[in-house]
């Protein structure tokens, strides 16, 4: 075989693909394994040019020259497709980017002048997860015309700063975009075994007896566990433990994982797997809350962690109203309500979950994994494997996506560290993607009984909701989503008074939790189309009714959340402008329309998961006498940026290129603990421990300066690269003045944290839901609805997001595109969803990217991202969150840009030409 | 990862000894890849041998001969939509091959391996572990459809795009059936009405599929290819409808409908008397699409509700009609 030009030798026997020999034969790891079949396109390599799935190719009958994304860089440097990528960051993870890179390049070979829809359709192939394709399809552009230079320098800085507010290279990109980047199975150990998690085929079973002896017996089997070799019950909540790493009494849903296996290949251990003998007695299942809700229900869980009984399948309840609800009901000039349903959704990062355990001689563990959590799965392990957790390492290579679905201990993670103590080697997990969707922690479906009710100006009096969460097996974030279903929907939109009861239920099914914008994407969705309604009957503009109610900074919502800064106005403006929605909203022929709505997300909890007084962000700065700048921060850079944020803020403060700055995260042996990467906190709270930390190390090089100059640090001014004199002009460079220092302090170091400050409402839970900073945003979608196939072509989508400060616009925008694509995507194709009727009830409807349908870049509208900048007084720079908050409005923004074309009002997602060709004919 | 049984590969060197070895050995034919090696590793094969078809010289190309289009079997989809005389002459199937899964499909995809697609179902296209939690179906290991509910029969989906065109199109198959005989079949009697892998085509599964041919068509002759799916790549067919029409002037003087992603055959109409011999007028074209939606029976077995996709079978056969009227 011929692989990028030079003839290589392998062994390996026929059934292996070409996937595998490049990336565990011969070490070439840029084509990754993302969906098993050829549904995702992240294998893409060229065979003789044209671009192929290595996963669906034979290793043994590819006669032609492979070209991996290893090959394609040249000496003189990166290929022209892998510069306009990075050049254009139209990287966020980099998972999918090799495979789509191949793919363009492919196109560009044959047609050097590709139009949009040609770049669209070459990559249609390609799935993306992260940037909404649109800064993709920009690059394969500038790519395509080689008259336009690549920047590859800083752009010009916000006013009054030298690199905060500079679009710039995202770290680590060129790594990504060349296949150079490591991710978790891209890793290799000496003497590695794999494993393999036995499944659950039963919804709901009693464990009578599990016998391994077979599989134990297996040649090229080290080890094989069963549940109750780790029966202590652990959740991410540390309140809420119903969870086991393997079942142990009970599976509680198709895919539960009941015993595992490590063996010499992954070969051995899938047949070892095959020889466990598992006895069930099969009980009946419950698989909505309707039915775990019905008087003699079947108990998902008999007992709680405590060991009482459990009266029902309700997990957990929050009631709470503020204000008279009811007085404001009955005084009301409009009121909407109905009923709303909202259909479950999976993360789909194209990057499956990956763990790799590892002993030393003096047992301590090393565990590289694909999670977005480390903290917490450091403390989990060291629970699980009963070591200290000073005896354990928690590492994060690069991560193919996460989006939430990789934040909470795993059993992949617990039992390959188990496995790999009973085995005494290296133990690899590595999920198929029919596993992901059993692992799920999704969008939770919710049912809402909602109410809404305004005065004669529009102004909203009332919000009544009443919510019914379908959990799935375990607790998860739970206790959370619970809260989030109802806390997080007062803002950006103000309301007089507001009550909510929700309730979250134990199903049969694979276990909900946190995916992008959690727990509060539902409930927006009754809350934004309803208040289309409520404005069409008082003859409002639905912009306008948004104007009317739009908090101002600085305000306090009804359940007691401190709003510091908001810019839903100027949100609203910029999408109004942008949409031409004066001219056309209500005017378009029939079939086209266009739907607006709103949203507020939080910027981190106010509270650690667990309850303490330490930072929930730490930074550490090294400097050393080369000029270079070490950051040690415990954050998790799961593709969004998070690395180069911090880069940005030391780079600002010590007035140094940010690729001076060279930020060592992902790693809780070397970095200081970082909650993770959740809530969309980092920005907004390791952003302020970078900035702290940079701060006392300027401090002390001001100082260092000063003395050099015998003058005060008052008269010290920080630039670019060096420090200057005020009074005469002198300047020493950025490495003198950091030689000046060490022979000053001694070793140059400094720290930062963020600490919490006290938020949130005054009564029970109200600390749920608080945070310091709100971010805001508003959509306006533009549709084609075929009201004859009731098929949606979504045409234009405008995004503005108060991001507060954007401390690299260009990652912002990148945020806002990807956010607006997942929410489309589950608003118009996604669901995860199960059978649950006949003898395939309880069965996954479509465990694999060919069934659960991920929008592809032909799906996908342009996307126009622009950033609103409302600074807020609390974060660094008065930066707040960007991650997750786009994502919210585009489900009801599309919803009432359907109802602007055809004038029917959809309440049940997906928004599929089924539903739409019923609501046309009802 | 999900991973395949082993198997030995076999690199025959003509078409005769690939029958054979796929005769006498426990074996399967390996075209393009890209659905055999999925539904390995979905197990819904075992086999000692995989014949690998690349080596056999002479399968590929396409050449005008004797008053027909002849395509190679292994004959690249991507070289099918591309090449000249496919979109000068049967513009359908250049679209129906364009809107075949992915690109990179399409590349490494046979206009052969789509022709002889195995059929497709919900219950059928899943893992190894996801079928035996549900108890194996008719079409594979089992004895119960879930589709329809009963023993009776496989209803698994007929879900090549190119394969209601070319019947459409009147295509007939050059298959070698034993070492040293070669028989022409028309694409439209290939098929039986049980969707079972080893059941669904009336010649043995261990023929070869050689090439494909299409006659040449006459003036006036125009053909379209519409394809309902929810994504606008990668997706199956929920749907297909294939339209081949004779034109003197404003005349139809021949009309052919097939449809697609249906039964485990593509369903051919019969007669369309309200379409020939008459201008196409949109009453005249209202009637051939009303009756298209009546004979449609689409089944639960694929992605889609069917009550959605007999109602598009009358849209699309409207839509196709106007475009052929247009064109």
């Amino acid at each position: 075989m011929k692989v990028n030009g030079e003839r290589v030798t392998a062994q390996f026997p026929d059934h292996f693909t070409l996937l595998e020999v490049l990336r565990y034969r011969l070490g070439l790891t840029g084509a990754k394994q993302g969906c098993d079949k050829g549904d995702c396109g992240a294998c893409t390599v060229l065979v003789d040019g044209r671009p192929v799935l290595a996963c669906c190719t034979l290793a043994a009958t590819t006669t032609g020259e492979v070209t991996t994304i290893e090959g394609l860089a040249t000496p003189e440097g990166p290929h022209p497709v892998q510069r306009a990528f990075d050049a254009c960051g139209a990287l966020q993870c980099g998972f999918c980017q090799t495979g789509m890179i191949l793919s363009a390049k492919a196109l560009l070979d044959r047609e050097p002048n590709p139009d949009e829809a040609s770049i669209r359709q070459a990559l249609s192939g390609n799935l993306c997860r992260c940037t909404g394709y649109t800064k993709i399809v920009e690059a394969v552009k500038k790519a395509a015309d080689t008259s336009i230079s690549l920047p590859q320098k800083l752009g010009p800085a916000a006013e009054g700063f030298q690199v905060i507010g500079a679009r710039g290279r995202k770290a680590d990109a060129i790594g990504k975009a060349t296949g150079a980047t490591q991710y978790t199975d891209d890793l290799v150990r000496p003497r590695m075994a794999h494993g393999r998690i036995l499944r659950s085929p039963h919804a709901h079973a009693r464990i009578r007896s599990i016998d391994t002896s077979r599989a134990a017996a297996l040649e090229g089997v080290y080890a094989v566990i069963v549940g109750t070799e780790l029966p202590k019950p652990y959740c991410v909540i540390p309140w809420t433990p119903d969870e086991t790493a393997l079942a142990t009494d009970k599976v509680r849903y198709v895919g539960e994982g009941v015993a595992a296996v490590a063996a010499v290949d992954e070969d051995t251990a899938i047949a070892a797997c095959a020889l466990i003998e598992v006895d069930y007695e099969v009980l009946d299942a419950v698989l909505t809350p309707g039915e775990a809700l019905a008087d003699g229900a079947p108990k998902v869980h008999e007992r709680d962690w405590k060991g009482r009984d459990r009266r029902d399948n309700v997990c957990k309840k929050v009631d709470l109203a503020f204000g008279d609800v009811d007085g404001a009901l009955a005084g009301a000039a409009a009121v909407v309500e109905g009923h709303w349903s909202y259909a479950g959704s999976t993360h789909g990062a194209i990057e499956p979950h990956c763990a790799l355990a590892e002993w030393d001689a003096d047992g301590r563990l090393t565990l590289w994994s694909a999670t977005q959590v480390m903290h917490y799965l450091h403390r989990e392990l060291a629970r699980q494997l009963e070591v200290p957790e000073s005896k354990v390492r928690v590492i994060q290579p690069a991560i193919g996506g996460a989006f939430g679905g990789k934040s909470e201990p795993f059993d992949l993670e617990i039992c390959s560290a188990l496995l790999a103590r009973k085995a005494g080697r290296p133990v690899k997990i590595l999920y198929t993607r029919e596993e992901v969707f059993y692992a799920h922690r999704g969008r939770h479906p919710m049912e809402f009984d909602f109410r809404i009710a305004a005065d004669a100006d529009g102004r909203i009096t009332a919000v009544d909701n009443d919510i019914v969460i379908d959990g799935g097996a375990y607790h998860s974030f739970g206790l959370v989503t619970t809260y989030y279903a109802g806390q997080l929907l007062p803002g950006p939109l103000r309301f007089g008074t507001y009550r909510f009861s929700s309730r979250r239920v134990y199903t049969n099914k694979p276990c909900c939790g946190p995916k992008r914008g959690h727990g509060s994407v539902q409930p927006r969705f009754p809350l934004e189309t309803a208040l289309d309604e409520l404005a069409g009957q008082l003859g409002l503009d639905p912009i306008e009714i948004r104007r009317v109610n739009a908090m101002e900074s600085g305000e306090t919502t009804v359940n007691g959340q401190f709003v510091p800064s908001t810019g839903i106005l100027a949100c609203l403006d910029a999408v109004e402008s942008a949409s031409r929605w004066k001219e056309r909203h209500g005017k378009l022929p029939f079939g086209r329309g266009l739907g607006v709505a709103t949203s507020m997300y939080i910027s981190g909890t106010a509270y650690p998961i667990y309850p303490n007084d330490m930072p929930q962000s730490g930074v550490q700065i090294r400097a050393d006498r080369s000029g270079r700048i070490t950051v040690f921060s415990g954050t998790n850079d799961i593709g969004q940026g998070s690395s180069g944020t911090i880069a940005w803020i030391v780079a600002e403060e010590l007035g140094c290129d940010p690729d001076d700055v060279h930020v060592v995260s992902g790693d809780t042996q070397l970095c200081p603990v970082d909650l993770g990467s959740y809530s969309s906190r980092v920005t907004y709270m390791a952003g302020i421990a970078a900035r702290e930390a940079a701060q006392g190390l300027r401090a002390k090089l001001v100082t260092a300066a000063a003395e050099h100059w015998q003058t005060t640090a008052a008269r010290v001014l920080v630039e670019p690269g060096r420090m200057r004199h005020s009074d005469d002009g002198r300047t020493l460079g950025l490495v003198e003045v950091l030689h000046l220092a060490e022979a000053r302090y001694g070793v140059l170091g400094s720290t930062g944290g963020y600490r919490t400050r006290q938020a949130g409402g005054d009564y029970r839970g109200g600390s749920i839901g608080a945070s310091p900073a709100y971010s805001a945003t508003a959509h306006v979608v533009e549709v084609s609805v075929d009201p004859e196939t009731g098929i949606v072509t979504l045409e234009n989508i405008w995004a503005a997001h108060d991001c507060g400060r954007a401390i690299n616009p260009t990652l912002v925008e990148g945020q806002i595109e990807g956010s607006v694509h997942m929410g489309l995507s589950e608003a118009l194709y996604e669901h995860h969803d199960f059978y649950l009727e006949g003898r395939e009830r309880g069965l996954h409807k479509g465990p694999s990217l060919l069934d659960y349908r991920i929008a592809t870049a032909l799906d996908t509208p342009p996307i126009a991202a622009s950033i609103v900048e409302s600074l807020d007084p609390g974060g660094p720079y008065g930066a707040k969150e960007a991650g997750e908050g786009p994502l919210h409005p585009a489900i009801p923004a599309i919803a009432n840009a359907i109802h602007d074309a055809i004038g029917v009002r959809l309440r049940e997602m997906p928004f599929t030409p089924e539903r739409i060709r019923a609501a046309l004919e009802a | 990862m999900l991973r395949m049984p082993a198997f030995t590969l076999q690199h025959p060197a003509s078409a005769d000894e690939a029958v054979r070895m796929r005769t006498e050995l426990d074996s399967l034919y390996l075209a393009g890849g890209t659905d055999l090696l999925v539904n390995l590793k979905h197990r819904l094969h075992q086999a000692e041998h995989v014949i690998d078809l690349r080596a056999v010289p002479g399968l590929s190309g396409i050449e005008t001969t004797d008053g027909a289009v002849r395509i190679g079997a292994m004959t690249p989809l991507a070289a099918v939509e591309a090449d000249p005389t496919v979109r000068a002459s049967f513009p359908g199937l250049a679209e129906a091959v364009a809107s075949i899964a992915g690109p990179q499909h399409r590349e490494m995809g046979t206009l052969g391996g789509n022709v002889m697609l195995d059929t497709r179902c919900l219950f059928y296209n899943q893992t190894e572990e996801w079928r035996t939690a549900l108890g194996k179906c008719l079409k594979a290991d089992g004895d119960w459809c879930h589709v329809i509910g009963s023993a009776k029969a496989c209803v698994a989906a007929q879900s090549s795009d190119s394969v209601p065109m070319l019947t459409a199109l009147g295509a007939t198959l050059e298959i070698r059936t034993a070492p040293g005989t070669v028989q022409t079949v028309a694409l439209a009697d290939l098929y039986t009405k049980d969707g079972r892998y080893d059941q669904v085509h009336t010649v043995p599964r261990t023929s070869l599929l050689e090439a494909i041919r299409i006659p040449l068509p006459g003036p006036g002759h125009r053909s379209t290819y519409r394809k309902v799916r929810s994504r606008r790549a990668v997706d199956f067919p929920q749907l297909g409808v294939a339209v081949a029409a004779t034109f003197d002037g404003p005349t139809c003087t021949s009309l052919e409908v097939v449809l697609g992603a249906l039964l485990p055959s593509p369903r051919r109409l019969p007669t369309l008397a309200e379409g020939i011999g008459t201008p196409w007028t949109d009453d005249v074209i209202a009637a051939v699409a009303d009756r298209v939606r009546r004979f449609a029976r689409p089944q639960r077995s694929i992605h889609g509700d069917p009550a959605w996709r007999r109602h598009l079978a009358g849209v699309e056969t409207r839509r196709a009609l106007e475009a052929l009227r247009q064109s």
